[in-house]
């Protein structure tokens, strides 16, 4: 059962432990947000307590006894009288001392509990597959071994812990699967601590810092950077008679324009992989807010095309009206051009002008190089926007 | 800021190829900012023979901009000025890469020396005498590779021996030959302006 429950600490970034870690790991699993001081009869917190005062119900007050409320209800387990003893670790947070809600639901169950508690960890009487199997044994070592009350799990082929619950079918394979997802990314990893960056010279995973240790990924060529050197160079600013779109945009070795870089840990050998990062780096800009769009207030530059999330709220601008708002302030209007070789930047401004004003003759003439340039600029952005929005972001789509 | 770790390893991988290449990067300072390249004339042209000292000097955007060089010793090439020994070179001005080391750089300067390209002179004299009397430019660049870049076969005693002769003090002669990396002509331009 513990393996359902979102890890709290994994939840906030910091979990010690792990692959170890008892607890879930895994984003889509709900976090246990019950108050377990609430469910034994008392929480000094009362309204303000940040977890859910929700009564137990029979069933989830004896599986969960055995897992996540162990330990919790120990301290609490001679009800009422233990109460002061409480207050230190709570006088910490700094809170006036408060009397003992009183209103809390019934105090009387919780010494009845909490004593079940260390002699049956289990009722014997539930299904196989509603017992939960043994945590000690999952992380590797169970101490009391064979006289264990818990049922020991079958040993995964891929990590080799007994972490297998024989009786849930499902979880079982939810668990080999992640387990070789795991292996897999553990394989890359090593795979990409010989790989150097071309520019610094340096081996990539093993730069000082782990906001240095990531790859760009050019998308039109296999060429390994750093992710701090290749942005550093595209970003780099054309004043030695560099220029932005042929010398910046390309890759220093090959000189292939790459429109965009992708950041990842780990350095790939197939383009399916290739592929696959960079559609998981896809998806989750997909999955954040654009800034310059700004929930229908704001002008994206790159329309349609741009890789973050375009969400319009009721009420914006682009709801009301159906189109983005004019950009402020207003943009200087170039001659129209009809050539195939256009300033990138009088062609943002073009582009802008055409989203606010409706200008279709013009879009359309111009569509190919349009699309073209969405994805140039959709490069700019996520250069733009890399600060502050991908390293966490990305970080997180690893674990 | 300049990457000074990658440039450390820059001049341990070229002094690692020192004997294939013949190119040569040693720090002038200790900062590692100015440095001194060699190269060899490439053989088969006028320069062949002779060994050519560049000057080195790191830009603060270092390895995203590129280097800044120029010849010390005197060439006769329609992309180099034979006065202030400036280069004309794509790689070394809008076509740098970050992939580009302080070795290929070097190389690709080489690589100059073997293919000229008149059209896009740097020399403008030079570069009329390759196109219009391509006889004279080849005797004129033998000879200035004759004068100016194979100083380095006399021997340090002689050097200073003839430097002396001409009148400089001894002590002077040898502190200035140092500084100039043991190039006689250099020493003397020095010592007469100094």
């Amino acid at each position: 059962m513990s393996k359902r429950v979102l890890c709290k600490f994994f939840a906030h970034g910091a979990c010690l432990k792990g692959e170890h870690c008892e607890f879930s790991h895994d984003w889509k699993d709900p976090p246990n947000n019950i108050c377990t001081y609430y469910q034994k009869g008392f929480c000094s917190y009362g309204s303000r307590c940040r977890y859910e005062h929700v009564k137990p119900s029979r069933s989830e007050s004896a599986a969960s006894s055995s897992s996540s409320v162990s330990h919790p209800s120990r301290a609490t387990s001679s009800g009422i009288t233990k109460v002061p003893g409480v207050m230190p670790e709570l006088s910490a947070l700094s809170r006036p001392f408060l009397p003992p809600n009183k209103t809390a639901w019934n105090p009387e169950s919780v010494c009845n509990d909490s004593l079940e508690n260390d002699e049956v960890d289990e009722p014997r009487n539930l299904k196989p597959a509603d017992r939960s199997i043994c945590s000690f044994a999952a992380a590797g070592n169970c101490p009391r071994g064979e006289k264990c009350p818990h049922i020991h799990g079958d040993t995964c082929p891929t990590c080799g812990k007994q972490c297998l619950h024989p009786f849930r079918p499902e979880e079982r394979e939810e668990h080999m699967k992640s387990c070789e997802k795991k292996q897999k990314h553990l394989e890359a990893l090593r795979r990409s601590q010989e790989i150097e960056c071309s520019v610094c010279l340096d081996r990539v995973l093993s730069k000082p810092t782990a906001a240095e240790r990531k790859f760009g990924l050019l998308s039109e060529c296999d060429h390994p950077f750093c992710i701090s050197c290749i942005r550093n160079w595209r970003s780099s600013s054309p004043t030695s008679g560099m220029d932005v779109n042929t010398a910046l945009r390309a890759c220093p070795i090959c000189r292939k324009l790459s429109y965009f870089v992708i950041p990842s840990v780990i350095w790939y050998y197939t383009p399916e992989e290739k592929q696959e990062i960079i559609d998981s780096y896809k998806s989750k800009l997909k999955s954040i807010d654009c800034k310059h769009f700004n929930f229908g207030n704001g002008n994206c530059p790159f329309g349609t095309s741009c890789f973050y999330k375009h969400m319009v709220k009721p009420g914006s601008y682009m709801w009301k009206y159906h189109r983005p708002p004019p950009r402020r302030p207003p943009p200087f209007r170039p001659p129209p051009s009809r050539s195939n070789v256009v300033d990138m930047d009088s062609f943002i401004d073009a582009f802008g002008d055409l989203l606010g004003e409706d200008e279709p003759d013009f879009f359309d003439a111009e569509n190919e190089v349009r699309m073209a340039l969405d994805v140039e600029m959709a490069l700019l952005l996520t250069q733009l926007d890399f600060d502050s929005s991908d390293s966490s972001d990305y970080e997180s789509y690893l674990d | 800021m300049i990457d000074f770790s990658r440039v450390q390893k820059e001049l341990q991988e070229c002094s690692k190829d020192i004997e294939a290449s013949g190119i040569k990067v040693t720090p002038v300072s200790d900062n590692l900012v100015h440095l001194t390249g060699i190269i060899p004339g490439p053989v088969g042209t006028p320069y062949e023979g002779g060994t050519f000292r560049l000057d080195i000097t790191l830009p603060d955007g270092y390895p995203f901009e590129p280097p800044k060089m120029h010849f010390v010793t005197k060439v006769w090439h329609p992309n180099i000025s034979s006065q202030s020994g400036a280069i004309c070179l794509d790689i070394l001005k809008d076509q740098w890469s970050p992939a580009l080391t302080l070795k290929t750089a070097l190389l690709s300067v080489q690589a100059l020396l073997s293919a000229p390209a008149p059209d896009d002179p740097q020399d403008a004299v030079v570069a009329q005498q390759y196109l219009k009397d391509h006889q004279t430019f080849l005797s004129t660049a033998r000879y200035w590779t004759e004068s100016f870049a194979k100083t380095s076969s006399l021997g340090v005693e002689e050097k200073v021996q003839k430097l002396v002769e001409m009148g400089f003090p001894e002590s002077q002669v040898r502190s200035t030959l140092e500084i100039v990396g043991g190039d006689e002509n250099m020493a003397l331009e020095k010592l007469l302006s100094s």
